[in-house]
């Protein structure tokens, strides 16, 4: 009897093995290969990470699920170009964890609209999106002018990003939430650590409007302005 | 072959084509082998009769 | 419910219980300003209200030998009525966030209210709570019919079920409170999904345990595809999800992967996640109902086979059409696309051997909405696969990607196929389950198919006018050589549409609603006579015979 169970046993299990066998192999295949990419990627050696700042507004776009209705991933077609902006280089979300290209436009594309607009446009436009353009069907995000922003734990989400690659320094973990302040208080001491460790080209301003304030606006407003522009290697491809 | 990423490529765009082939002849192979017939048979017509109690 | 457990049972789910507990101090406490807080205390909460469940029966004498001569039903009962539940919440949700993309100032001003939270909440809701329920509701049913085999014991089933449902609540709430990784149908985060790992490998393992079980060599047809659906779902989950978490007391957590890796393992998962759980899953419950429901067997067990290793192996391939002209290379995007075509083969085998195994059974369909549902999914099932190889062909996926297409095709396929078997199997199973003589009424089993196909055809062909009408004008160049319309221009086209959408969605509601009804009424009716009762279930011919509405 129990000779007969093991014979019987082995045999879904030789189903279960063969399904995963046959089920893995097409996605290694295709997958695979992308972790070698980075010797055959565009190089963008100008390219800076995320400030704290912006990194805690990248983590609102996802908290509000921003993603669901707005793609950051302008495809390789002549429409989308003359809409939205050179094409969209695999380089330029490397250091996107997770990336937000999306899947769906009910709004426009979003990644080339750092600069696009000025901060003054973007705040008035979450807290009343009908106010700047009438039909448009997004929510109102006027509670995050509200919502102070938390800043306390950024260090510990730069560990967590340098953890899963992204080449933030010591100094830049240890300086986290400081910096956080300082890029939406221009001005100060901390204002110049921002510049100092992320670049002299680093958005330092209060993003909001309300100086002395931070919100989850000023994140998000700092994140925006921020996307597409971690490098100009998208700009230089174009314009070869 | 200058690189392991080429390398790679390349055994993901050769490797999957054989790999069809032998799959869909083994599973071919598999149903249509005669004497399995009658046990495909059998699974079919099972589900409609004779299954009111476990078998214990 | 739990009487039915032995004494060494009720231990053992004691200590799990206890251990889900602390487990949730655990996160109330280091989470204290954080949502996972929140989280923690949810937990706690479900656990100790389950200890005190298990406690309130332990006086309860240990459960007869004599069950062991009927299948363990408990389990099916529960996750179909979960199911409904989720359906109901799940659909509801998704008319709100409908009517939302029509007049969006229908909300409140509160983050959980907002568009981009309840979204997920309605994908999540429909897909695991409702699909995800009846999958393990039907599955065990059907392995043990299968096997002729009871469960291998009363506890394991009841963690997968309920484990799986801590798992659907802590995904939902997390998404109003904003915790969400971003990734599509893989949004619920880091510990989450740790534990849904802890109750799909138990579900796998009651499922291999039962085969063993069983006495005939072959292994039915219909228990492949949920073995695959179980087996796939457990590694897209895992590898997907490979996250590093901020730490123990913070719910956010960053994904191993960045960029074009990223995209292409998402979206691996993400097709996937349509292949094994929206497909695969499904078709097993086709392969058992249909046929049982139509009293015939299968057309062709051998094409059912063909089509399962069609199904698993090519599938696999063709996630990256989800990634035309985007930075992933292109060598990668056309294999996508190949393997998407070729996958209409196995598909449509899978659909036409279900509608020829109808042949000799059409009067059946006529008169039985439970069958006709059945049949309508395989139609769906069958439109549904040749859509979605055809988006996949990169020329059409340039129109059709990132518009309202994707939206009414995966809406065909959710609506029309997944939901419609679905409430087919359910309807099957509820009066054999419950030992009724048939559903409370057929007549309102009529009414929700036709609410059901009527919302189907409202959503999708909007959707599909839409969404082209979308992809057209976003392309449409003036004589001069410059695009002829602004975003916005495309957006006030979409208007009609999102209210037609929104009615759509609102029949499929209601017929799920009326769907509700008719169960619970079933279920609080008269069983039938003790006499017939032993069996434990009732045979096929004897439920031929009492076909509804014949």
């Amino acid at each position: 009897m129990f000779g007969l169970h093991y014979k019987l046993e082995r045999k879904s299990i030789g189903l279960a093995l063969a399904i995963i066998g046959i089920g893995s192999i097409g996605g290694l295949v295709e997958i695979a290969p992308l972790f070698t990419i980075d010797q055959t990627v565009e190089d963008a050696p100008g390219m800076r990470v995320y400030t704290p700042l912006e990194l805690a507004g990248r983590n609102i776009y996802v908290r509000e699920g921003c993603y669901a209705c707005h793609s950051q991933m302008i495809r390789t077609l002549r429409d989308e170009v003359e809409r939205y902006g050179p094409y969209s280089l695999a380089v330029e979300s490397k250091y996107d964890h997770p990336m937000l290209w999306g899947s769906k436009r009910t709004g426009p594309d979003l990644a080339r609209i750092g600069g696009k607009y000025s901060d003054q446009w973007h705040v008035a436009h979450f807290v009343n999106p009908r106010e700047i353009v009438p039909p448009s069907v997004m929510p109102s995000y006027a509670r995050l002018l509200r919502n102070p922003l938390r800043t306390d734990d950024l260090g510990r989400h730069l560990r967590a990003m340098r953890a899963v690659g992204v080449p933030y320094t010591d100094d830049m973990i240890a300086n986290a939430t400081a910096d956080a302040i300082g890029q939406a208080t221009p001005g100060g001491e901390a204002a110049d650590g921002v510049s100092k460790r992320y670049g002299e080209a680093t958005n330092v301003r209060v993003f909001d409007g309300l100086p002395g304030e931070l919100t989850e606006m000023d994140a998000l407003v700092a994140y925006l302005q921020i996307v597409g522009r971690l490098t100009d290697a998208a700009y230089k491809t174009a314009g070869k | 072959m200058d690189s392991p990423h080429d390398t790679l490529v390349l055994v993901s765009k050769t490797f999957g084509l054989f790999y069809l082939i032998a799959l869909s002849v083994a599973v071919l192979v598999y149903v249509y082998w005669p004497s399995n017939r009658r046990k495909f048979d059998r699974a079919a017509q099972a589900i409609l009769q004779g299954e009111d109690k476990p078998w214990r | 419910m739990v009487a039915q457990l032995t004494k060494s049972e009720r231990q053992v789910a004691l200590v799990i219980l206890l251990a889900l507990t602390i487990v949730g101090l655990i996160f109330a406490g280091a989470g204290k300003d954080d949502p996972i807080g929140v989280h923690g205390f949810l937990i706690m909460a479900c656990a100790i209200a389950a200890i005190f469940a298990v406690i309130s029966a332990s006086a309860e004498p240990e459960p007869s030998p004599e069950r062991l001569d009927t299948y363990y039903d408990d389990p099916s009962k529960i996750g179909i009525v979960l199911a409904m539940a989720w359906a109901a919440v799940g659909m509801l949700v998704g008319f709100w966030v409908a009517l939302l993309l029509a007049f969006p100032d229908l909300t409140f001003d509160a983050g959980w209210a907002s568009f981009g939270r309840l979204r997920p909440v309605h994908t999540s809701g429909v897909i695991f709570g409702f699909g995800g329920n009846a999958l393990i509701a039907t599955s065990f049913y059907v392995m043990q019919r299968t096997s002729r085999a009871r469960l291998p014991d009363q506890l394991s089933p009841l963690f997968v079920l309920f484990g799986y449902n801590l798992f659907c609540l802590l995904a939902a709430t997390g998404y109003l409170m904003g915790i969400t990784q971003s990734k599509e149908y893989a949004e619920p985060e880091w510990y989450a999904d740790i534990w849904l790992v802890i109750v799909w490998v138990t579900y796998l393992v009651l499922y291999l345990r039962t085969l063993a079980r069983r006495q005939e060599p072959h292994i039915y047809v219909a228990n492949w595809y949920y073995l695959a659906f179980v087996l796939v779902v457990a590694m897209l989950h895992i590898v997907n999800n490979l996250a590093v978490p901020v730490g123990l007391g913070s719910a956010k957590s960053y994904s191993l992967f960045s960029g074009v890796q990223d995209a292409m393992t998402q979206w691996w998962y993400g097709h996937n996640a349509v292949a094994f759980f929206l497909t695969a899953g499904f078709l097993g419950m086709m392969y058992y109902y249909l046929p049982k429901r139509a009293g015939r067997p299968l057309f062709s067990y051998r094409m059912s086979i063909i089509s399962f290793w069609g199904i698993t192996f090519l599938y696999m391939w063709a996630g990256s059409h989800h990634l035309h002209y985007t930075a992933l290379p292109q060598w990668v995007q056309t294999l996508g696309m190949t393997f998407s075509v070729m996958l209409l083969v196995p598909s449509w085998s899978a659909a036409a051997n279900a509608l020829l195994t109808l042949n000799g059974a059409w009067h059946k369909v006529r008169d039985d909405a439970t069958l006709r549902f059945m049949m309508v999914a395989a139609v769906f099932y069958g439109l549904t696969t040749f859509e979605g190889s055809f988006l996949a062909i990169r020329p059409v996926n340039a129109l059709s990607h990132y518009t309202d297409w994707t939206v009414g095709h995966v809406h065909a396929g959710a609506l029309g196929w997944v939901a419609m078997i679905t409430f087919g199997a359910i309807y099957a199973s509820v009066p054999w389950l419950w030992k009724r003589d048939a559903m409370y009424s057929a007549r309102l089993v009529e009414v929700h198919f036709w609410f059901a196909v009527t919302g189907t055809i409202i959503y999708v062909i909007s959707m599909w006018n839409s969404g082209i009408i979308q992809g057209l004008m976003w392309r449409t160049y003036t004589p001069e050589g410059t695009l002829a319309y602004s975003f916005v221009d495309s957006l006030i086209e979409m208007h009609p549409y999102y209210i037609a959408r929104a009615i759509g969605g609102l029949f499929f509601l209601i017929g799920t609603l009326v769907g509700c009804y008719n169960i619970w009424m079933t279920v609080r009716g008269e069983a039938l006579p003790a006499a017939t009762e032993p069996a434990g279930d009732i045979p096929a011919p004897a439920i031929a015979a009492r076909q509804p509405a014949e």
